[in-house]
Parts: C-alpha cells; structure tokens; sequence
C-alpha cells in the first residue's frame, strides 16, 4: 500500500510540474503569450500583481517551481480575463456539478452493472441473460456525446418532459424545496445519459467474472452447504467476483468516467468542469484552461486512488501481496 | 440409512459409476478405496446430489434412497434442506474449495445461523484441534493442514446423519493424519461415514468395511481387516502392495498398465495377471466367497501350486515331515531354513526331480501326476549354482533356447523372437554380439539373468528359485531382486524363494515359511 501511495504522489508531482513547464515552452514571454499583450497593459494594477505571483518570471526558475507549488496550494492558479475573476473561484463554482454528476453516475451505473452482471453470470444462456447481455452489448456501443444527444432529443425537445439545458431554471425565484426539485429535475437527463454510457462496462467485467467464480470449488462446497441461492449468488459468487472487476476498473475507470462526464456535460450545458473548460477554449481562456486541467487531472487520481483502495479491501490476500 | 441401488453415472459416452448397489447402515463407516479416477469423488457428489453442478454432461440413473427419500429424483429445493444438515461433507483439495474472501468463522457460522453464539464452533474447532485462535483467519492465512481441520469442523458442526468424507486426511502429516482421524472416529460414532480414500492406511485404521472400486465396479467388498489383511481381488492385492504400509517388508510393487475405461468383461482384464479368456468377454458379478464379495470369475487370486502332505525320508531319516503350503499367482513365498534342512529336497521334489514319499503337488488346483512338457512349461526353476546350469558348450542364443526346443518348438525365427523378447525383459543386450557370445564370458550377474531368462522362455506361471543370488555380490544381487520383483509386476509369477537370508526372504516375499527339521512354520514377517 505505501508503494501505490508513492505512486500516486509522483503522478501528482508531475501534473504540477507540467503546469508549470508548459506555458514556459509557449513562444515569447509565458505571461504575454498566456494573457496577451493588450490585454496585460489594460490590467490594473492589482490584478497585474496577482497575475505575476503566479509566475515570478524575474526569478530564478528553481525558485520559479518552488513558488509555482507553493502558490497552487495556496490557490492561486491564475487570472480569467474573460471572466474577471480568479481562476480558483472559477473553478470552485464549476467543479461540485461534475462531482454530483460523476458521483452519482458513477455510484448508479457500477451498483446497476454489479447486480446485472451477477445476476446475468448466474443464469449464463438463459433467457434473462442473452436479453441483458443484449443490450449492454448495443448500448456499450454507443459514444457518450451520441447517447447524451438521442436523450437529449428524445426526452427534452420531442416528448419534452424534462429540461435539458443548464442545471437550474433561471430566475425562477422558487422556494427552498422547489429549487431542490428544480434541480433534481436538471440533473436526470445527463445523469441518465452517463449511466447508459457507463452501465455496459461494468455488466461486462462482472459477468465474466462471475461466470468464472461459479465454475470455483468453494461455489461447490457453498451449494453442498445447502445455502440459500441468494446467498451464494451474492455472498459467495458475487463477492468473488468484484475482486476481478475492481481490479479492471481501476485505472480505466478515472479517465473514463471524467471524459464522458465531461462531454455530457457540453451536451447539457450542464455548468460542470467540461462546459467551464469548452467555454474557455472558444474564449481562448489559457488560464482557466490550464487552471481546469489541474484540477480535473486531480479529480481523476483520486477516483483512482479509491478504487485502488477498494480493492485492497476486496480480497483479503492482497495485503500480504505488498 | 443410505442404499444405493444399480446407480449409473456417466459423463458423456464415458460411465465412470456402472451398475452400483450397496447399503450403508445408520451407524456403520464404509470406506471406498480405489486409485483416483476410479469414480469416488463422483460417487460421493452424486449421494450430495451436486453432479449437475460440477459437469453438465451427467447423466444419473439409479436409485439413491437416503431414508425414504431418493436423491436423484427429489428437486433442487428440497436437496438444499438435506444438505448438510443431513448429509455433509469434507471435500478434498483443502487448498481451495474454502472461500478466499470469507474467514473461517464466517464460512461456519453461515451454517448455524447468526443467532447462535459462536461457542459451539469454537468447540467444533477445537475438537478438531484448530488452533482456535485463528477463527478469524482467512484461508491463505493458514496451512493447508489447518484448512482440513476446519473442513472436517464444519462437517461435523450441524450434527449430520451421514458424512462424506473425501480425502480427508490427504494434505495431513503423519502425527496430524492419526490424531485426526481418531477425531473423526469420535464424532462420527452416532452417524453414517462413506469415506472414499485412496489412501488405504486411513481407511484402514477408520472405517468398519472396505469397498473396493476399480472402473466404477465394485470388485471387492467385506470386513475391512478381512480385505487388508487377505485380499482376494488381484486389483486389492495391488493396491495394497502400491501402498507404502508399515507392516510390509516387501519392496513397492505396482499394478501392471494404466486405469482404462473397459466396456466389456472384468473391468480389470488389461491389467490383471491371472486373466482368462472368460475375463476379456464377461463381466463377472459380485458373489459371496467366505464372508467377502468378489467380482472374479476366478474367485480371487488363485493358489498356483500347492503342496500338500509332502513327506521325504532317507535311510528312515525324516528329511520333510507333512510339508503342505500354497503358492498365490503373483506371491512370492520365502523358504528358509539352514543347509540340511530340507529346502533342496523339496524344490527337487516340485520339479519332479525326486520322488516323494507321501502327499500331493497341486498346480493350478490340479494334482500333478506326471512331470512332463505341460508342467515344465508352467514351472521353471533357477538353480544355486549359475555356472554349472548352463553347458558352456552352447551359445547364450542357444542356451536361452533350450527350453524351447526341449518342448519341441523349432521355428528357429519364432523362437530367436522370443529370445530376444526375453532377454530384453531381464535387461540384457539383444544384439548378436550378445546373443552368439558364450556364457562363460559373462559376468555373474549377467549369467544369472540369462538362467532367469531362459526360465522365462516358456512364460511359466511359477519359478522355483533356489538361492538364487548367493553367488552375486550384494550390489548385483539387489538388482537381480529388483528384476525378479518387476518380473513378478508384469507376469504375476508366483515365486517360491527360497534362501538362507532371512534379509533377503524379508525384502522379497510376502510370506515367509520356515522350513525346520522337516516341519513348516510360518514366520511373521516383522
Ligand atoms: S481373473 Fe479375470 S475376472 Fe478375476 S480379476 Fe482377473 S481379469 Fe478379472
């Protein structure tokens, strides 16, 4: 375990180096390639100073990196001309969509795809599996934007039942309870996109696995036991199988789910990270981009680091392999 | 409390169970032994009914009554209130049939329910001497030895009617595998066991009666000391003598070829030494002989030669006194006795060398009034003295020959075949070099293969040995006895060896008589 911790803290270590190397290879001036030239004489002076505590061009650049870190954790990552603000506060309004969005799909779409897979796994040929294993086959074909757009279509525009752009009604000025539920309302159509998107690969991975821990020997002896079927379907085939899928999930899932996430997002208008990030680059907002990067690079090592734990507690004879 | 009735299993085209039936009482251990793939792992899963389960392809028919009710009709749920609540069992391969992700409490309690306390396991545990401290462990967290104590735990821990057990002492050491079973011993004293083994000293030392299966057949069944200590099947009598026991003295022996499925006839036909042509083309039936079952059309091993009554005496001295003994096909009976006690004699009187005073020389099972072709052609000798057997006027092809042509077989390519057949048989060179060489250029342990050869030459069913090693020096000769031991394997020669060493007559027979002024006594072989 303190070998995978390691790891995860020279990924971390990169990204931040790579943020900081990057625009330095830009041509010119890092600060008049990244902001512009007009634009830096038209800041005031206040701003201009925050901007420059970002890279301290005048500084040797040991001492640059040094700063670079430090300011990163103390929150500074730039200026957002287009916006006006602090790319930290940009950022900090963006980011609790995605994770609600994330999150959430994520939780749904893994829980669906465990009991589906297990319960496919289990009936392996019957009827119920080949019209499930059907159908995550079809939909598992489909690219995020793709299956974000038909529901899009179908749900918000043809039977329009359900908004489909933003993640609140503007200027509704509704209670409490009824901005909850306005937002509720925003979040099912892209959050029902993600986890069609997402559902198939987990189905998959537990399928397979369970079809494999069923031919096990302690699935024998669990029977012989004269267990209930639920049981041993869950408690001892199913549990077996996660270990695998954990396993599979792991590093893919991160980039993954951050990837689809942020293209449903685009989709919807959702105001997460993939729409600050579009807005951005249409705008040519380096800093926002750059600032975006970071955090969403972040966000996906973390998913990881999650799963990773997870899985050590999964299977028992893991802690003896480290 | 079990009966199995014409059970037949079969895995595709290939029938692993044929035609079973026997029954086990409420309190009473049978074992089931046989080699592996001789159909007890599947036997055992069938009486779980979890056949389906382990191959798709099963195919059962027969009954299988445990109390009233028959287990290869009942449906599925009703099978899940039978299983191990009634029925248990200790499965083999203790290294993974447990579940990695669940500890060994776990895996018990999901048994007794959550309800109880988990004192009554921790008892059950500590019965079978599991180090109880180590309750919460996960299966790779203990030896495989400690795994088996716990599956022979939760066996026991429902108080079942019946328990199967299978292999269940097979990843045990030694002093584990008797304290375990002495376990096992104790708390199986209210209930039925099945013990399917392949390890013949458990099932020795637990169960009441033996079953012995060879090719999904019963070929043997009875008292289990009755089957130990006289097996009757030649298949029980070879698995015995593959098993490394501490009451044998006599080298390892296998059984002759590999398991095969056979469709016809004994089952045990390819392998067996004393087959006949009836064998290769009828199965026989289980039959009653003296307090055993056996499959044999033979009636178990046969007795190849037999003296009975045997008296000699010279110039009113008593030289044999009543010498009456019998020689099993495939047994090697050791003779000792010191110089002048008689052993020669008696070789000479088998051979129809000398004549007999009194008694009668059976061959298989039939007096034997005259020694002639017929019955030099079923007994052989090999005699003390290498160097003078042989006349060293003929070559070695010619001196092997011998034999051959005394019983008037004189196709010279026929026989030089089976010289040279033969003579691969007991390890020597083939080549014409060898075979036009003369015997006094041999060394003596070569010379003492050709005499064994040439004995051979008429593929006899009994070899009278005398001394035959003494001229050798001791790293030959236990090569010779090496040689004489496979020879026996391959041929089931029945052997009277006769010797003054009581170390050599210890490592090569399975009796030992004594032959002592006269008078026959049977030795104790430790
Ligand atoms: S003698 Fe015949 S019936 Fe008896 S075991 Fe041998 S082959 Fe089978």
């Amino acid at each position: 375990m303190r070998k995978k911790c390691f790891s995860y803290i020279i990924a971390f270590l990169i990204i931040i180096t790579l943020n900081f190397i990057v625009p330095r290879l830009l041509p010119g001036d890092p600060l008049s390639a990244i902001y512009g030239e007009e634009v830096l004489l038209k800041l005031s002076g206040e701003t201009r100073e925050y901007i420059n505590s970002t890279y301290n061009l005048d500084r040797p650049v040991a001492i640059q990196y040094v700063l670079h870190v430090i300011s990163i954790f103390r929150g500074n990552l730039g200026y957002s001309i287009y916006y006006k603000k602090p790319v930290i506060e940009l950022v900090f309004s963006y980011i609790p969509y995605t994770i609600i969005l994330m999150g959430l799909g994520m939780l749904i779409s893994t829980a669906l795809g465990i009991v589906l897979g297990i319960e496919s796994g289990w009936r392996r040929g019957k009827r119920y599996d080949r019209f499930i294993l059907f159908m995550m086959i079809f939909f598992s074909g489909f690219p995020a934007f793709f299956m974000g757009a038909c529901f899009l279509i179908i749900f918000g525009v043809i039977l329009d039942i359900l908004p489909f752009q933003g993640a609140k009604t503007a200027y509704s000025g509704m209670a409490a309870s009824g901005i909850t539920f306005d937002f509720l309302r925003h979040l099912i159509l892209p959050l029902l996109s993600l986890v069609f998107v997402f559902t198939p690969s987990s189905y998959l991975l537990t399928r397979n696995a369970m079809i494999s821990s069923i031919k096990e020997p302690y699935i024998l002896l669990a029977k012989a036991k004269g267990l209930k079927d639920i049981r041993i379907r869950y408690g001892h085939a199913g549990r077996n199988s996660l270990i695998p899928v954990a396993t599979h999930t792991g590093v893919r899932l991160g980039t993954v789910m951050m990837t689809g996430t942020l293209f449903i997002e685009i989709i919807f208008s959702y105001p997460g990270m993939g729409t600050l990030i579009y807005n951005s680059i249409l705008n040519r907002d380096y800093p926002v981009i750059q600032g975006s990067f970071l955090f969403v690079a972040v966000l996906v090592l973390l998913i990881n680091f999650l799963m990773d734990i997870s899985y050590v507690r999964l299977d028992p004879r893991i802690e003896y392999a480290y | 409390m079990l009966e199995i009735r014409n059970l037949n299993i079969s895995y595709g085209s290939k029938k692993i169970i044929k035609d079973l039936s026997f029954e086990l009482g409420s309190r009473e251990i049978i074992a089931v032994v046989g080699e592996s793939g001789t159909g007890k792992t599947t036997l055992a899963l069938s009486i779980m009914g979890l056949l389906s389960q382990q191959s798709g392809d099963a195919s059962v028919s027969g009954e299988i009554l445990f109390g009233e009710t028959d287990i290869c009709r009942i449906r599925e749920p009703d099978l899940r209130l039978l299983r191990w609540k009634r029925i248990s069992m200790v499965f083999q391969n203790a290294d993974n049939i447990l579940n990695p992700t669940m500890t060994i409490y776990q895996q018990i309690s999901e048994l007794t329910g959550k309800n109880r306390d988990g004192s009554s396991i921790r008892e059950m545990l500590a019965t079978v001497s599991f180090p109880v401290s180590r309750i919460n462990a996960y299966p790779h967290q203990l030896s495989i030895g400690e795994r088996q104590k716990a599956l022979v735990a939760m066996a026991y821990i429902l108080k079942p009617d019946l328990v199967i057990l299978d292999e269940p002492t097979s990843s045990l050491d030694p002093d584990a595998r008797v304290k375990i079973i002495s376990t096992i011993k104790k708390l199986s004293r209210d209930r039925a066991v099945l013990l399917v083994t392949h390890d013949l000293g458990t099932a020795r030392s637990l169960s009441e009666k033996t079953m012995v299966l060879y090719g999904g057949d019963i070929v043997e069944m009875g008292p289990t000391e009755k089957i130990f200590s006289g097996p009757r099947h030649p298949y029980t009598r070879g698995l015995i003598r593959s098993y490394p026991g501490m009451d044998r003295t006599k080298d390892l022996q296998g059984i002759r070829g590999k398991a095969e499925f056979i469709e016809t006839g004994c089952p045990f036909h390819p392998r067996c030494t004393q087959s006949i042509d009836i064998c290769r083309l009828l199965k026989p039936v289980l039959k009653e002989y003296g307090g055993l079952k056996l499959a044999c059309h033979r009636g178990g091993i046969i007795p190849m030669l037999e003296m009975r009554d045997i008296r000699k005496s010279y110039n009113k001295n008593n030289v044999l006194e009543s010498v009456s003994f019998k020689i099993y096909e495939g047994e090697t009976v050791g003779l000792l006795g010191k110089s002048g006690s008689g052993k020669t004699t008696l070789a000479r009187i088998i051979m129809g060398l000398l004549e007999k005073d009194a008694g009668e020389v059976y061959l298989e099972e039939e007096p034997v009034k005259k020694w002639d072709a017929g019955f030099y052609s079923r007994v052989q000798m090999i005699f003390q003295d290498v160097r003078s057997s042989v006349s060293h006027r003929l070559n070695i092809l010619d001196a092997v020959m011998e034999p051959l042509v005394i019983q008037k077989k004189v196709n010279r390519t026929d026989n030089i075949t089976a010289v040279k057949k033969v003579l691969t048989e007991v390890e020597l060179p083939s080549d014409e070099n060898f075979l036009y060489g003369y015997p006094h250029h041999l060394s003596g342990g070569e010379l003492q293969r050709v005499i064994i050869a040439r004995a051979l030459i008429l593929s006899p069913r009994v070899l009278i040995a005398d001394e035959p090693t003494s001229f050798l020096d001791p790293s030959i000769q236990a090569k010779v006895l090496k040689l004489l031991n496979r020879l026996q394997e391959d041929r089931g020669l029945g052997i009277l060896f006769i010797t003054h060493d009581p170390g050599v007559a210890r490592k090569v027979s399975d009796r030992i008589l004594r032959l002592d002024e006269g008078i026959i006594k049977n030795e104790r072989l430790n």
